[in-house]
């Protein structure tokens, strides 16, 4: 059983504001009552998937420019800059 | 004009002068205009498109070289990224984006010489079973429009099955390709992990999905993954296909294929009719020549939760970048902090794309990633172990796309976790990384029914021939919208 | 007893481009938002490409610090929003299944200390953020992506060092490591960046950040032990926190404690598979890495006979070094390297003098040959070593167009020597009974001559004359 703190934690580190989303707190809990199940589950082993790939195979250190502009194409500042929100 | 030819017969056509590509794709422009409003397969249509065909067709005439694809309408689901267009992963977050560049499976295909007719409608971010997570409202199942057409690229598949187009190109994460492709009677396919290039797909699970061909037979389902299939320089992930050609003995049977049926996708949960189409389809195969017998897979029970706490945990983190700062929608950052900004902004993702990101955030995080995210990790390799084994004893697994007949438009919408639970049968070939086709079986109270087929890894050829063999013996009919 | 550990980040500015895209890795000669593309920027549907040399060069700085480097290395998502992050995240490196970062478990000498290595990583540097409008009400947070992508090599010490001048110490070295590695040029602004950690007494650990310079990071150290040494003294207790360092003010400020509560979330970055490096590999970069400083400083003195301390700065500096290596021969090593480093580094030290430098190896090697073979003195070499850095031309032409040859005969010599006598007749007197007061004599010929008398003959034709008063 989760708590419902622990919840709402997940959701501030994901930087989603929950006020007035009460209902996913219940739906996320039974989801996660459910995946309890793989408390079950026993592997024989640590391992885990990974995909290999050596380093010649690596891309090579080129300086290729992409087009000069692309941050017009984006949200911009007077065609240089991207604006943030203020920061503490 | 029979726009529901298949991507072989449009190819002759063309070929043999008795079809121009000007016609074929007015043609199905104008089909797209008469259906859309009952089913909504697109969210954002080709302009150019007539233009385009014309193009091609100059080129015909004058007998210069013109790409495998002739100017095929083809449709793409919109996670993926085509070049000046808007791709928005039906998505309030990405209302505005336009795509700087070609996904490298859309590059491929144009280099073919395929004509783009629009970008088709999903659940927001490929995160759905049944395309009602929608920003732009859901599909219809072109079979009775009261009903799902099935998810996450639900929009590709009712596209194709309503002759909107010859061919789509979905995604697959947890059954994202043939979930919807048996939903509506088409074929879907979802290749290896790595067969096909994810440059340009949107990302939502970056180590389970992949980019699928949707099409009304097997045999164009391999013309299309001959063409968006190998290694690509733009993905570190992508494997060699060699010089492997899909369409090649594609009539091969399967005569003394030992093929296993998944008792744990057969038995319980099953509608009855998705039941009894099950083991008439086995029969069939039987009579192919195949050696049919049951294997039990002890980790079927775990995939779900496996799937979904891994894949949440890599939305979490690749959705993570949608803060409307740099692209997204209408709304000035300036009297906002950072945090409060960020957090408002976010508040526009749908209810299925917010489970998500807080179940997300919640099985990784510090406490409680052992319990969930480190476990699922584990349980993901067993499956994928005893998967291997299952292919010592046999050539090709199978069992029903989907353990239930479509349903209705809203009837699921409120239980996310029963939503979950549909993706039973289609998950075990995500985590594995093996390839697994749905082909269309039988129609059951106006309802379609998919049968699938799984084969090892990079044994696409194993597979198509013998989606290609149990598909010679179905006589379906017509889509009747 | 101090207790301070470093973490040091060091960009390998001498790459072509960045980490994980091709843009350029040198970001700081573009206008801002020029060295984008969707990779670098995170727009949906980009994947990272990682970049072959600088896994390799990274490798290397991990050799050179004396680490070990696995056989497979991997990357992991840090998870946390900001402004500066266009993924919001950051790909890194973590040590989550056993080592698997490009180098662990390494030791430098400094001094009298050994500092141990605890890890080095390969990452990508966020971009960066600009404030405009001087008020709170106008300010507005602009971010430049330039530099987002840019490969960092991340160093952790153990907490091994005692006192902020051994951290100097050890970063100065640091400094000289990279540059000679040639993987990172140290001197661009932002290229080599220090955060700190330290306790005193076993007592809590306080992390400083945002220390802008090497020097810096000694005052801030110094400031910090102060602070703390004042707390414990009080038998205030020390809290474990992440603290500022204030430029202006010269003084350490907590930060919020917002970072504690950070839960980055790390987990295997999907897009970019584990990295084989095998030993073979390992191999080839070992054989074609430069050689380290200490041992081109052993080489100096013991096969040049170069003395300790000249060898020690022409060692520890990269272009010198090069230029040293280029020029000598098994005579004149030592010659150069006196030159180099008693003349030459005195008046060309700046970048953009070391540039746009027209001496060449042949000039060093020549004039080294001209004064040893007395065709000029040390003083004329001086002078011909200026004109050489400002005109380039051949010491040759130098010398016949400044007249800088030896005056060697006798007879003229004798001449100049009579002229000084008759000026500095208080000087001759005195210098009957004082040696000192000959070489003042020596000193005024020299200076006479510009430089060019003999030194040798002069002082033995002053002290015929003297003998002969």
């Amino acid at each position: 059983m989760v708590k419902r703190e622990e919840i709402v934690h997940a959701a501030n580190l994901i930087k989603i504001d929950l006020e007035d989303h009460e209902k996913y707190i219940e739906q996320v809990e039974k989801i996660l009552n459910y995946f309890d199940i793989l408390d079950k589950a026993s592997p024989e082993s640590e391992s885990f998937v990974i995909q290999e790939m050596p380093l010649d195979k690596l891309r090579d250190d080129k300086y290729v420019p992409f087009n000069e502009k692309l941050i017009t194409q984006l949200k911009n500042y007077k065609e240089t800059f991207v604006k943030a929100p203020k920061m503490i | 004009m029979n726009l529901g030819i298949t991507a072989t017969q449009y190819l002759e056509q063309v070929k043999n002068g008795s079809l121009t590509v000007e016609e074929f794709i007015a043609k199905t422009m104008e089909r797209i205009k008469k259906v859309e409003g009952s089913i909504h397969a697109y969210i954002s249509l080709n302009d150019d498109a007539i233009s385009q065909a014309k193009q091609i067709d100059k080129k015909l005439k004058a007998k210069e070289k013109v790409g495998s694809c002739l100017g095929m309408p083809i449709s793409i689901k919109d996670n993926i990224c085509a070049k000046g267009m808007k791709t928005t992963c039906a998505s309030k977050m990405l209302e505005n984006f336009v795509a700087p560049y070609d996904a490298t499976v859309v590059s491929n295909l144009k280099s073919q010489d395929a004509i783009i007719t629009g970008k088709t409608n999903l659940d927001e971010f490929a995160m759905g079973i049944s395309t009602e997570f929608s920003y732009f409202g859901p599909s219809r199942n072109p079979w009775n429009a009261d009903y799902v057409p099935g998810g996450s690229s639900g929009g590709s598949a009712v596209s194709v099955s309503a002759l909107e187009c010859i061919a789509s190109l979905g995604s697959d994460t947890g059954g994202s390709v043939r979930n919807p492709a048996s939903f509506c009677s088409v074929v879907g396919l979802k290749p290896t992990y790595g067969l096909v290039s994810r440059y340009g797909l949107i990302s939502y699970a970056n180590s389970i999905e992949q980019v699928g061909p949707i099409a009304r037979t097997v045999e164009d389902t391999a013309f299309i993954l001959n063409i968006i299939s190998g290694i690509d320089t733009h993905d570190n992930t992508t494997i060699d296909k060699g010089k492997t050609d899909y369409t090649k003995d594609l009539d091969a049977g399967i005569d003394g294929k030992r093929i296993g049926i998944i008792s744990e996708m057969i038995g319980e949960g099953v509608d009855k009719q998705v039941a009894s189409a099950t083991s008439k389809a086995i029969s069939k195969l039987q009579s192919l020549g195949a050696k049919c017998s049951e294997i039990s897979l002890d980790s079927v029970k775990y995939s779900v939760a496996t799937y979904y706490t891994i894949a949440a945990t890599e939305a979490g983190s690749n959705l993570a970048r949608y803060d409307n700062i740099r692209y997204g929608f209408d709304f000035d950052v300036e009297g906002y902090e950072f945090n409060a900004y960020i957090s408002k902004a976010r508040k526009n993702f749908g209810p299925e794309v917010t489970r998500r990101m807080i179940l997300g955030a919640f099985v990784p995080s510090a406490g409680y990633v052992g319990k969930y995210f480190l476990k699922a990790l584990k349980v993901r390799s067993k499956i994928k172990s005893e998967i291997e084994q299952a292919f010592k004893k046999f050539d090709l697994l199978f069992a029903p796309t989907v353990p239930v007949l479509p349903f209705k438009i809203g009837e699921k919408i409120d239980d996310p976790l029963s939503l979950y639970l549909l993706d039973i049968n289609t998950i075990v070939a995500n985590l594995s990384g093996i390839p697994a086709i749905s082909i269309p079986y039988e129609i059951a109270q106006g309802l379609p029914i998919g049968m699938q087929l799984f084969a090892n890894s990079m044994q696409e050829k194993t597979l198509l021939q013998a989606a290609h063999a149990l598909e010679k013996t179905t006589n379906l009919p017509g889509v009747p919208i | 007893m101090t207790k301070i550990g470093l973490e040091i980040h060091c960009q390998l500015t001498k790459l072509e481009s960045k980490l994980f895209c091709s843009c350029k890795a040198d970001y700081r000669s573009f206008e801002t938002n020029r060295n984008i593309c969707p990779v670098c920027i995170g727009l949906p549907g980009s994947l990272p490409l990682l970049n072959k040399k600088a896994v390799e060069k990274a490798a290397m700085i991990a050799m050179a610090l004396g680490c070990k480097t696995p056989q497979k290395i991997a990357f992991f998502r840090k998870n946390y929003f900001y402004p500066d992050l266009p993924k919001n995240f950051q790909i890194t490196q973590y040590n989550a299944f056993g080592p698997t970062s490009i180098g662990h478990d390494g030791k430098v000498p400094i001094e009298d200390k050994e500092i141990r290595i605890r890890r080095i990583q390969l990452e990508e540097d966020p971009g960066r953020l600009v404030y405009e409008g001087t008020s709170e009400k106008t300010q507005l947070t602009l971010v430049d992506y330039n530099r987002a992508g840019t490969p960092l090599v991340e160093i952790v010490t153990e907490p091994d060092f005692e006192t902020p001048k051994q951290v100097r110490l050890f970063l100065n070295v640091l400094a000289d490591l990279v540059e000679n590695l040639g993987v990172s040029d140290p001197s661009l602004e932002g290229a080599l960046r220090v955060d700190g950690n330290i306790s005193i007494d076993k007592g809590n650990r306080v992390e400083i950040k945002n220390v802008g310079s090497f020097r810096d990071i000694e005052k801030a150290l110094h400031f910090e032990i102060t602070r703390q040494q004042s707390l414990a003294e009080r038998g205030i207790p020390i809290p474990a926190e992440t603290r500022h360092w204030d430029e202006a003010r010269k003084i350490t400020v907590s930060a919020r404690s917002k970072e504690e509560e950070q839960d980055y979330r790390y987990f295997l970055e999907a897009d970019i598979p584990w990295v084989l490096i095998e030993s073979s590999v390992i191999d080839r970069l070992k054989k074609n890495m430069p050689e380290s400083i200490s041992s081109k400083k052993e080489r100096y003195i013991k096969k040049y006979g170069i003395p300790l301390q000249v060898a020690e700065v022409l060692s520890s500096d990269k272009f010198y070094s090069d230029l040293f290596e280029k020029a000598y021969n098994e005579k004149n090593a030592k010659e150069i390297a006196n030159i180099i480093t008693t003349d030459l580094k005195g008046f060309v030290d700046t970048k953009e003098q070391r540039e746009q430098l027209k001496l060449t190896p042949k000039h060093l090697s020549d004039l080294a040959d001209s004064i040893m073979n007395n065709i000029i003195t040390r003083n004329s070499g001086k002078i011909a070593l200026q004109e050489i850095v400002k005109t380039g031309k051949p010491l040759s032409e130098i010398i016949s167009s400044l007249d800088l040859g030896h005056v060697d005969d006798e007879s003229s010599l004798s001449k100049v020597i009579d002229d000084v006598f008759s000026e500095e007749q208080k000087a001759v007197s005195e210098a009957k009974s004082n040696s000192d007061t000959i070489n003042y004599l020596v000193g005024k010929v020299m200076q006479k001559t510009k430089g060019k008398a003999n030194p040798a003959l002069t002082l033995d034709i002053i002290k015929k004359k003297l003998d002969s008063q």
